[in-house]
Parts: C-alpha cells; structure tokens; sequence
C-alpha cells in the first residue's frame, strides 16, 4: 500500500474526491461576481500568514506596542514588508467583501434557501470592520490613537448600550494601555474564533446549496445552461486573481508602504483633519453632517439609530424581497441597492474632499 | 465664680462689638466716595479690588483714623489719624507689615517677607536718601489703593509687565537730570529676551528684576556680570568662569558676558560671530591674524563642516521620508547630534581648543552616524523597488502559465 493509498484510506478522501468532482459553478453573463468571495477569502489568507508573522515581534503594552513596531520595520528583515502587506491587504480584504456582499444583493443570492449564507455573511463583513478598527489603534500611533478615541466616543452615544459598550471596548473610560492590550485580544484571539467559525458556516452552506444563479438568469429558459467545472477550471481562474492581487499588495507595499507616524501621546493635541479608515468614512461623513439637533433629536444619536436600522433592514433584505427575485417588490430592493452603493461611495468621497468640516 | 462669669460676658460683649463695628461701613469710603474734588474719591474707586480690602484691610490700616466715626472727627490726630504718608514714609510704612514675618504669616502661611535692609541697597534708595524726590518707591511699583498680588495679570509688577513698568521712570524725559542711560526699554524690547516675554508671553525669559533686583534694585557690578547671566545659562557661565578669557577680561576691566553679547539689546547668538574677522564678534578686540584668530578659525572650520554635515543628514533623512521610509533612529540620532551642537556652543564659553575639539568630534561622530542611515534608508528604497519589479515578473509569469494552463485543459 502506497502512503497515498494508506492516508486515502484514513481521511476518507475518496469522499472529498467526490465533491469536488461534482461541484459545478454555473457560466453566465454574471458569473464574474463569482470570483469575488475566493478573492475575499484569499486576502484573509494573506492576513491570517502576515499577522502570524506580526505577533512574533509586536508587544501589546502601551509602553512598548510602537516600539516593537518599529523595530519590525527598521531592524528585521522584511519586516516593513510583512506590516505593509498586512495592513493593505487589510484594506483590500474589506474592499473585496463590500464587492462580494454588493454583488450578491444585486444578483438576489440570498433567495431561498441561501437566507443564513446571507446572514453568516453580514455577520463575517462585520467581523472584518472589527478586525480593521481593532487593529488600527495596535501601532500606537498618534493618529490611531485619536481615530480609536473618536470611534469608541461615537459607540458609547448608542442608545441603552452604549456606555456599557464604551467601557467595553475601552476597557475604562479612556483610552489607555489597557485598551490596546483589550484590542489585541480582540484582535488576535476573540475575532479569529468568531470568525473561523462563521467562515466555516458560510463556505459550508456555500458548499452545500452550490452557487446562487441570478433569477434573470435562472428564468430564462431559451439561453442554455452552461457551467464549469470547480476544479479545475474555475480554482484555476480564481489563482489568476489571487495572484494579481498579490501582485497589486507587493506594488502597494514598495511605493506607498504603511507608515508608522508618531507615538501616541494622550496629553497632546489631536492632530489636525483626523478620519477613521476609509471603510468607516461614510458613516463617519454622514454623522459630520447631520445637524446638531434634528426635531429636537441629537443629531449624531440620529444618526447612529439610523445606521442601526439601516444594518438590520439590510441583513433581513431575504425575508423582505420577492422570493422568486422579480416582480415590483424585487425592483424596489434593485434600487435601494443602487442607492445604498451610490450613498456609500459619494459619503467615503466627500471624507477625502473635507467636505462638511 | 462669680468673677469667672462677670469676665466671660465682658468678653462676650467686647468680641461682640469688635464683630459689629468690622460689619459696620466704613465711613472713609463713605465719605471719600460722595466728595467733589476727583483727587480725594479716587481712592476708593480702585480700593475695592485691592488685595489688602480683600484681606479685610481698611484705609485706617495706613492712614490711621476711627473708620466706625460717621463724622470728620474720624480724622483725628487724636484717634491715630496720620494721612497721606510722604515718599519717603511710604517703604517704612510698608515694611511695618510686609517685613513682619508673624503678622504677613495671618495672610500667607509662606509670606514673602520684605526686607528693608534690602531695600536700602537699591539705588533708588540710596537716591531717596539723598533727597532724590522722583526715585521709585513701593507704590512707584505696585501702585497705590488697587493693588493686586505680582501673580494677577494685571498687576503692574506681573511678569509681563515689568519692563513697562520700570519703563515708566526709565524714560528720556522723566530722567532728565540723571545721568543715567535711558534707551534700555527700547533695546531690551528687541532683545532675545524682550521679543520672549513680551511678545511670545514666555514668562521664562528675563524681565528686568531678574537681573537687577527688584526691591534691591541696582546694575550688576562689573564681576557680577557673569554671575547674574549664569542664573540662567549655567553651563555657559561655569565654562566661562574657568576660562583663560575670563581672567583676560578680568585684567582689562571688560565685563564678561557683556562684551561680546550685550546686555539689554542681547540678541538670538549666531554662528556669524564666530570670527576674528570684520563682522565677527571677535574682531572687537583680536587683531586679524592675531594667534586669538588662527585659533577661532581652526575651531570655525570643524564646527562649519559640523553644521554641514547636520543639514546633509536631515536632507537625506527627509528624501527618505518622502520616499515613505521609515527613519525614526535615524533621527534620534540626528536629534543627539543637534544636541553636540548645541554642546559646542556652550563649549565655545571654554575658550578652550581642546575642549571644543572633544564635542566637535563627539558631534561629527554622531552626525555621520545619522548620514549613514539616511544614505541605508534611500538605498533600502532602492532594492525594495528592484525587488518589487522581480516580483511583479514573476508573478506576471506564474499568470501567464496559469492562462496556459486553463486554456490547454479547456481545449
């Protein structure tokens, strides 16, 4: 018996042998979107090998946390790389997961009986904000600093909640050593399990009910039925992506790496034009510019209760979309789709233009 | 018993009447308020935010008198009434609380206690003395019926406002028949340390009490000179003070500091003066090609190519940071190295080549250093972006044989 043969025989292969011989992903005019979740998937790779890497020097103490940051991009070889690759491929990541998630609502793949991949899949996109906003304030720099004191400020006016949520994060009532020791372990412990376990669910409903095929699509009976096979033909495609995408962090990483500012002082000056990460900039520009006061509501509790609503309307979009994906019901959802995508990427616009300020 | 008792009601009615007649007016202010002639109401316009009514002081604590008498009887010589004291009863007058450490004690429990042995050091005293009726009393100072503590920003002798103040007899026309000079206002005021305090608010620079005394006022002495800008530039002074210039100085009757830097017009030193030759501060007194200007010079050149080297290592320090490098070491050690410079300027009070040379050295050291991790820092850029365009390659190729590859199995 071949060790082959004898590792088959334990781990049951030839039943893992048989899905992916019989997994199908359907070739339409969309199928595109398709590559977008490996894509999502690959970066978050990249991040889990970086952040490996990262753990080895950084020390999470308020003391300690720049320095060690420091000394991994000045003293270690390839140790600049490693950060700037994590901290772009962090970008990408949620960059690559608001494409997947606009992709599906638009191409209705939450329909019957996908409704908890959508859920799992909110859940995971979520999850990567939190990653992102944990992991900003892990440098101890200046500008995280004030960017983190400005985000757990914004959390605690959630009503009921908030000041208990405020804490929470803070670990206190401001932000100190303790919160940022807080955020690695949210960052390195607490948010990988939530997060291996929901990527778990959602691959293996993926897996399960087979790719989601756009009711347009689906509907049209003339057109015939084309798919490829998952390996290798579409694993091969999605390897295109995933390395040009490597390609694009190594060509960010050398021109534009990440930069490491100055220390986080608590005693100084918030410095001039402070703005969350790019991700969080709509809301960031929508609380900007709502007034004060809105029919005698503060206008940032407005504001936030909004974005709560919005969130929740947005998970529930299966139970409230037309089933079968047409119809006026299914028209109307198209378009609030098109307009949360427009809202999203004109408010992350107008950050970078300093409007409202 | 009886006895015990009868004394505890006479108290009681003593400590009660003493507590009616503080709670009742004050029929000097009452009086001085309603009269006609501005002279006589003035004093009690400003009394009223005076530190000494805050404290519970009246106009009879000064002028004597029996406040609690509504009539001008109140003004009784008999009743301790002594009136307006003369200029020269005024530091006297004072001084009978200010310089009474028990009685200042009920106001302060680390009283600034005034001493009129002090006092009687200052010219202005020694001028009052001589009959001299226009020189600076207390009240010249801190003003009279409104005066606030040197703390309070308006008051007259706050930090910020002493070289007005002093500015106020210092003057061309108020010193006319003194021989005194009177352009140290206007000079000090575009000094180095006028343009801190009076302009930036910095209430660490000198005003003019912090070289000349306040209550003992006077010019520093020719050997004191040193002693006094020492208080602040420590390390300059102690150099100086065991220098072979000092003792030179010293047998010429030139005041240290002074001769080469100014007293009230001293300006921001540049490395400008730094040369025997014309211009230089040096020229004052050492002939060209004198041993005193080989010397400066040997000692100019290292300090010039220190300077140089300085600004090579924060410009290439700066490309690298255009260039989106990291260079925090390398500017901690840029930054130690500006401080050797800063080291060789004090060191220059030494006079003394060879310890000059030790710091200038130290300093070249340390400049280097941080060329060093400029220059690494820009060749570091370098290799990042040569090993970015091989990367770039070898992932274009790996596409390229994917490609290959998806369309071999797809035919």
């Amino acid at each position: 018996m071949s060790a082959s043969d004898w590792l088959r025989d334990r781990l049951g292969l030839e039943a893992l042998d048989h899905v992916i011989e019989k997994k199908r992903v359907p070739v339409h005019r969309h199928t595109f979107w398709y590559y977008w979740g490996g894509m999502t998937l690959f970066l978050f790779g990249v991040q889990v090998g970086t952040g490996i890497l990262l753990v080895l020097y950084y020390r999470p103490s308020a003391d300690e946390a720049y320095e060690s940051v420091r000394f991994l991009m000045t003293q270690v070889s390839f140790g600049w790389l490693i950060r700037s690759i994590h901290s772009w491929s962090g970008n990408l990541l949620v960059g690559a997961a608001m494409i997947h998630m606009f992709s599906a609502f638009m191409l209705k793949s939450y329909r019957r009986p996908r409704e908890v991949t959508w859920l799992t899949g909110m859940a995971l996109f979520v999850l990567c904000l939190a990653f992102g906003f944990s992991g900003y304030l892990l440098p101890w720099n200046q500008l995280a600093f004030f960017a983190t004191k400005v985000g757990t400020d914004i959390m605690s006016s959630v009503p009921l909640v908030g000041p208990f949520l405020g804490r929470l994060l803070r670990g206190g009532d401001q932000i100190t050593g303790g919160t940022l020791t807080r955020f690695f372990g949210f960052h390195v412990a607490i948010l990988p399990l939530c997060m291996t376990a929901l990527l778990g669910i959602h691959l293996f409903l993926v897996q399960w009910h087979g790719m989601s095929v756009p009711p347009g699509v689906e509907q049209d009976t003339a057109a015939p039925k084309r798919e490829m096979k998952f390996v290798p033909a579409f694993l091969l495609r999605d390897l295109v992506g995933w390395l040009a995408a490597l390609g694009a962090l190594a060509l960010l990483a050398a021109l534009f790496p990440w930069e490491l500012g100055l220390k986080a002082d608590p005693y100084a000056f918030a410095p001039a034009g402070i703005k969350p990460e790019w991700y969080f900039g709509y809301m960031f520009q929508t609380l900007r510019m709502i007034p004060a006061r809105v029919f005698g509501i503060e206008g940032e509790l407005l504001g936030i209760v909004g974005f709560g609503l919005g969130a929740l309307v947005w998970a529930l979009v299966p139970f409230l979309d037309a089933p079968d994906g047409r119809g006026p019901r299914a028209r109307v959802w198209n378009v609030i789709g098109v307009l949360a995508m427009v809202y999203v990427i004109i408010f992350t616009l107008l950050v970078y233009r300093g409007a409202g300020s | 018993m009886r006895a015990a008792l009868r004394f505890t009601l006479l108290a009681g009615l003593l400590l009660f009447g003493a507590t009616a007649a503080k709670a009742a007016k004050d029929s000097c202010v009452e009086c001085h308020r309603g009269l006609d002639e501005a002279r006589l109401r003035a004093p009690t316009q400003g009394f009223s935010h005076d530190i000494h009514a805050e404290r519970g002081l009246s106009c009879a604590a000064c002028h004597g008198g029996d406040p609690a008498d509504p009539e001008p009887s109140a003004m009784d010589p008999d009743k301790g009434f002594k009136g307006a004291p003369t200029r020269a009863q005024i530091a006297p007058l004072c001084a009978s609380c200010h310089a009474n450490v028990a009685f200042m004690k009920r106001y302060n429990p680390r009283p600034y206690v005034f001493s009129m042995g002090e006092w009687q050091t200052s010219v202005h005293a020694k001028l009052a003395a001589q009959g001299d009726a226009k020189v600076a009393t207390c009240t010249s100072c801190h003003g009279v019926h409104g005066i606030r503590p040197p703390r309070d920003p308006a008051s007259p002798v706050f930090k910020t406002n002493v070289p007005r103040t002093c500015a106020k007899c210092h003057n061309a026309d108020y010193m006319k028949g003194h021989a005194i000079r009177t352009d140290q206002f206007a000079l000090y005021a575009k000094s180095v340390h006028g343009v801190a305090l009076l302009e930036k608010g910095d209430v660490s620079a000198p005003a003019c009490n912090d070289c000349h005394g306040n209550h003992g006022a006077a010019p520093p002495g020719l050997k004191d000179v040193a002693m006094v800008c020492g208080t602040c530039h420590g390390r300059e002074a102690e150099l100086f003070a065991g220098s072979r210039m000092k003792s030179g100085m010293d047998a010429l009757g030139k005041p240290g500091c002074v001769t080469c830097h100014g007293n009230h017009g001293v300006q921001q030193p540049t490395d400008a003066m730094l040369s025997a030759a014309a211009g230089g501060t040096c020229a004052g007194c050492h002939q060209p090609g004198s041993v005193a200007e080989q010397g400066t010079s040997a000692i100019v050149a290292n300090f010039r190519e220190l300077q140089g080297s300085l600004s090579t290592a924060d410009s290439l320090l700066k490309l690298a940071e255009v260039r989106g490098m990291e260079t925090g070491p390398g500017r901690e050690g840029l930054k130690a190295a500006q401080d050797a410079l800063v080291g060789v300027r004090a060191g220059l009070h030494s006079f003394d080549p060879k310890q000059i040379g030790a710091v200038l050295t130290e300093g070249a050291a340390l400049s280097r250093k941080a060329m060093d991790y400029g220059r690494e820092a820009l060749r570091d850029w370098h290799n990042r972006r040569v090993g970015m365009a091989l990367s770039l390659v070898v992932i274009l190729i790996l596409i390229g044989l994917v490609v290959a590859k998806i369309r071999q199995i797809e035919k």
